[in-house]
């Protein structure tokens, strides 16, 4: 298999599986086994990227259309793109299995509809990830936008509808409003927009207009959820659990966020010192609004909710490293991508265990239940862990790295934040983890006397594990990623 | 054999508008509605092979030809003769399954309407002259008169629909003719030789052509001046909508941007006309995008996209340049293409004209849902589609000019398009279905012009390197070639 072919089947793969799903919906022993069956093949591709771009000296590149002159829909094999390409391909395969198992649980009215968008999510997912300029970052965005917006409406009648109108709308609409002219803009400015190394504006725009531009391309790219654009977020949070999981965690904050810090590096690099002062103002939005999402997160008494502004909180941490324009900050930022994705589809896969299994998704409703669902709750306890930042899991690598990074930008200000944001987190996770672990055990847990099956728990549980790999990762990392902060060639 | 089609190539012109008129006669001789149907059917695609000829043969670099009997083509004018003709055979064929739109002796006459509200449109793209190009464009507009007040058998709402289209029409009738006649007395010149000489009162040759424009943008829907549009686009049936949406107002448009192009070459009145357009334009952005937000009936909201649309081709046209024609002509093609497809999509819903009657059209008829989807999308300005590539050109000729607020206007579009396009999307598939069934005998022949669109809405988007390539070329030669 060459690179540009594994490049076509991480694209296609999660088509075809979305494609199949929906024709092959009976039996629903054939469309689970479809359903995981390819996203184990899309994991093997994605693995195997990662591997040829451990390696590479020239990146491969994959052109499926030229739209425009010196404007291609193309998707390279860069080190960022490749290390959450593997990363999500990976728990893409546990979150099938989850899946899987949660709407056998729950008797899910449509899981076949389910299924299908969040293959097609995962494909524009990948899109983004591998995106190799700014157009096709820009469409792959709209894709991820369309296809996630039908798991916002699914199974919730008037309100479900009321919501994903609200989800399309901010989305689409700061994309539109925002990112487009600035992708205008920089196409009027530098005659081509794609992603190089050291930043494509570098050396080429003023002061002002990098720094209107830095504006209008980070609140843009509104799914890393950077307040005024975050509305879509608290929108989504009624969803199923299986699209939770994917919303919050493993497609669009990721591909908020990744959006973020591919603009940062690649279409900005040293054009960041001209962007200083929207940067500064964005780090001082990013900030307050991280320490207000992991208070609000506290003040929620439904998981669903609870969770999601976590994730907000951990995906504006990953914003600010971005933001920051310092190597330290690029790497924290990939960092706290890499341990967002894992902690927070822990998180999410074992409250949505949980509620397939017992119906709860209040959290005062937890207490006790780690007891009778130890696996679960164990997994739980580790994703909390990691998303507070408690070493050794993958989260307290990236707060550190923020922390460090903030504090060499002469911002002690950003670093309290982000001190400040993992107490806060640790107050709405650890004290929920601990009074379900450690609690009095309900005496009527489950819905049904068998519990939770495998295909709910063991997912969590590997996803947990997970958390725990930057502990080893983490220098051979740095070096990989180098070419996120590097000079222009 | 090869004197006959050298023949045929060196009157193309003419073909363009005799072809039509000649199928209209025979339509008094066609003994039902189905054998006008085939009769119309055949006709469009004998004239669409002549306008595809004559368009390759023009961009391989063949030498324009002046035709006599009143005709000279040009860039702007081979390019509308080609799309609004090859529309025009798609519209004819999709109109099989709407035969029962008409009573049984009215369907000729209706075929024999569009035909010659085809011809004349095409005589007012190649129009040598303002007085041919005036009685081109108002013959056009009593036919399609004529097609929208057919309908009126089946609801009494389109003769009202008729009856606007009327008035409308003789206010821009008399605008166009005064208009003209001003143009020509104060340029000293017919159209085609504007930019010839140095206007004896170029005051008067610029109010004259902004009435001209005034009058085309009335005919083309294009806001403040598409009062006629929503009752019009909404009250008609399948073949109305079609015939009036897919092709009267593309043409108009067309037209409009014919002129535009000779009275921009011309240095004493291109200024005030640049404003008119811009003024036009800038309105026509605004107003039908608001209006598509809240509309509630699928054509009505289809009549104020396509103004909100037309607003954006206007203001291409006022920058004057050739990139600014190319991308008019784009947008023009993308929003024709895109109204197909919509209003082709549509027909099967039948009388039901509500966006509830799309609900779940998905489930029900999955072909016509996929046609208004794609519709939806380039109207939309997705990526990868035909309506984005219009607008990335108007962008690029407006940054090109230093009109970087044209962007702005792209954006307003655009923003409004995601709200009214979204939602019909979101009713296509994710309703359940209410009450309006889809038409249970429609042909699915019907849907054959309507995916055509479709696909040629997406597929262009994916490779546009020939369509820019053409556009590009007959904008070069929007006042045809050097003298």
């Amino acid at each position: 298999m060459t690179p540009v072919l594994a490049l076509l089947l991480t694209l296609a793969l999660p088509a075809a599986s979305a494609v199949l799903t929906a024709i092959l919906r009976r039996p629903p022993g054939l469309r689970d086994v479809i359903h995981i069956g390819f996203a184990c093949a899309l994991a093997t591709a994605c693995a195997y990227l990662l591997q040829v771009s451990l390696h590479q000296e020239t990146p491969a590149r994959l052109v499926l259309a030229r739209p425009l002159p010196n404007v291609e829909l193309a998707f390279v094999l860069e080190p960022l793109g490749a290390l959450m390409g593997a990363v999500l391909g990976g728990l893409g395969v546990l979150h099938a299995i989850h899946t899987v198992g949660f709407v056998r649980a729950t008797q899910e009215l449509a899981p076949a509809r389910t299924m299908s968008f969040l293959s097609f999510g995962a494909a524009a997912t990948l899109a983004v990830m591998y995106s190799a300029n700014l157009f096709t970052f820009f469409v792959a965005y709209q894709a991820l936008t369309l296809a996630t917006f039908p798991l916002v409406a699914l199974g919730g009648g008037d309100e479900g509808r009321r919501a994903a109108r609200t989800y399309l709308a901010v989305l689409l609409a700061a994309s539109v409003g925002l990112f487009l002219p600035a992708m205008v803009w920089t196409y009027a400015l530098t005659g081509v927009i794609d992603f190089r190394i050291g930043g494509a504006l570098a050396g080429r725009v003023d002061e002002i207009t990098a720094n209107v531009l830095l504006a209008l391309f980070t609140l843009g790219v509104a799914m890393a959820a950077i307040p005024p654009v975050h509305g879509w977020l608290s929108a989504s949070n009624r969803a199923s659990f299986p699209s939770l999981t994917a919303i919050q965690s493993l497609a669009v904050i990721p591909a908020g966020g990744v959006g973020v810090l591919k603009i940062t590096a690649y279409v900005f690099g040293a054009a960041m010192h001209d962007a200083r002062w929207a940067a500064l103002g964005l780090l001082v939005v990013v900030g307050v609004s991280m320490c207000g999402a992991a208070l609000i997160a506290l003040s929620r008494q439904d998981i669903r909710e609870r969770l999601a502004y976590s994730a907000m909180a951990q995906s504006l941490a990953a914003a600010m490293g971005a933001l920051l324009a310092l190597p330290a900050g690029a790497f924290a930022a990939a960092l706290q991508l890499v341990s967002l994705t894992c902690a927070g589809a822990t998180l999410v896969m074992a409250a949505g265990t949980v509620f397939a299994t017992t119906g709860r998704t209040n959290v005062a409703d937890y207490s006790g239940l780690g007891r009778a669902m130890p696996w679960t709750f164990a997994a739980f306890a580790i994703g909390a862990a990691s998303m507070i930042g408690m070493p050794p899991f993958s989260g307290a690598w990236a707060k550190l790295w923020l922390i460090t990074a903030a504090a060499d930008a002469g911002l002690h200000w950003a670093a309290v934040m982000a001190g400040v944001t993992a107490v806060l987190t640790f107050a709405h996770l650890a004290p929920l983890a601990a009074s379900a672990l450690a609690g009095p055990a309900p005496t009527d847990p489950f819905k049904r006397p068998d519990g939770a099956s495998v295909f709910l728990v063991a997912p969590a549980i590997l996803s947990a594990l997970a958390t725990l790999w930057l502990l080893v990762l983490a220098d051979p990392l740095a070096t990989f990623l180098a070419p996120l902060w590097a000079e222009p060639p | 054999m090869t004197d006959a089609i050298e023949l045929i190539r060196a009157n193309a012109p003419l073909l363009g508008v005799g072809l039509p008129l000649f199928g209209a006669a025979l339509m008094l001789a066609a003994p039902g509605a189905r054998s006008a149907w085939a009769l119309a059917s055949l006709t469009m695609l004998a004239t669409a092979t002549v306008a595809v000829d004559l368009a390759m043969r023009l961009a391989s670099g063949a030498p324009f030809l002046s035709v006599g009997a009143g005709l000279r083509p040009d860039g702007v004018g081979v390019w509308a003769f080609t799309v609004q003709t090859c529309l025009a055979t798609l519209v004819a064929i999709g109109a099989g399954a709407m035969l029962r739109e008409f009573h049984q002796r009215a369907a000729p006459f209706a075929f024999a309407l569009f035909l010659v509200m085809v011809a004349a449109w095409n005589a007012a793209a190649l129009s040598a002259s303002f007085i041919g190009f005036a009685a081109a464009v108002e013959t056009a507009w009593l036919a399609g008169v004529g097609v929208a007040a057919l309908h009126g058998d089946r609801d009494r709402g389109a003769l009202s629909g008729a009856l606007r289209m009327l008035t409308a029409g003789g206010v821009a009738g008399a605008l166009l003719l005064v208009g003209a006649a001003l143009t020509v007395r104060g340029a000293g010149a017919d159209l085609t030789a504007l930019t010839e000489q140095q206007p004896p009162a170029p005051g008067a040759a610029a109010l004259g052509m902004g009435m001209m424009i005034a009058a085309l943008a009335l005919k083309a829907g294009v806001a403040p001046l598409h009062a006629w549009t929503g009752p019009a686009f909404g009250r008609v049936g399948g073949f109305g909508a079609l015939a009036l949406g897919a092709i009267g107002v593309v043409a108009a448009l067309f037209a409009l941007l014919r002129v535009s192009a000779y009275a921009m070459a011309a240095p004493a009145i291109a200024v005030s006309v640049s404003h008119v357009l811009l003024t036009l334009g800038v309105i026509s952005v605004v107003i039908p995008s608001m209006q598509a937000v809240g509309a509630v009936n699928v054509r009505r909201l289809a009549a104020y996209a396509a103004a909100a649309q037309a607003g954006c081709v206007l203001v291409s046209a006022a920058l004057g340049s050739p990139a600014g024609f190319a991308a008019a002509l784009v947008q023009i093609t993308a929003l024709g293409i895109a109204a197909m497809a919509l209003f082709g999509g549509a027909a099967s819903l039948g009388q039901a004209h509500g966006l509830d009657a799309l609900d779940g059209l998905a489930r029900r008829a999955p072909l016509s849902a996929l046609a208004v989807t794609a519709g939806a999308l380039s109207v939309m300005g997705a990526p990868l589609t035909l309506g984005f590539l219009g607008r990335w050109r108007l962008i690029e000729a407006g940054v090109g000019g230093g009109w970087w607020w044209a962007a702005g206007a792209v954006i307003v579009v655009s923003l409004a398009a995601v709200f009214y396009a979204g939602r019909l999307i979101e009713r296509v598939y994710f309703r359940r279905a209410g009450a309006a069934a889809v038409e249970p005998n429609l042909w699915r022949l019907t849907l054959g012009p309507a995916l055509v669109a479709a696909t040629l809405a997406i597929g262009v988007g994916l490779e546009p390197s020939l369509l820019l390539r053409a556009a590009d070329a007959a904008a070069a030669l929007a006042t045809g070639p050097a003298p």
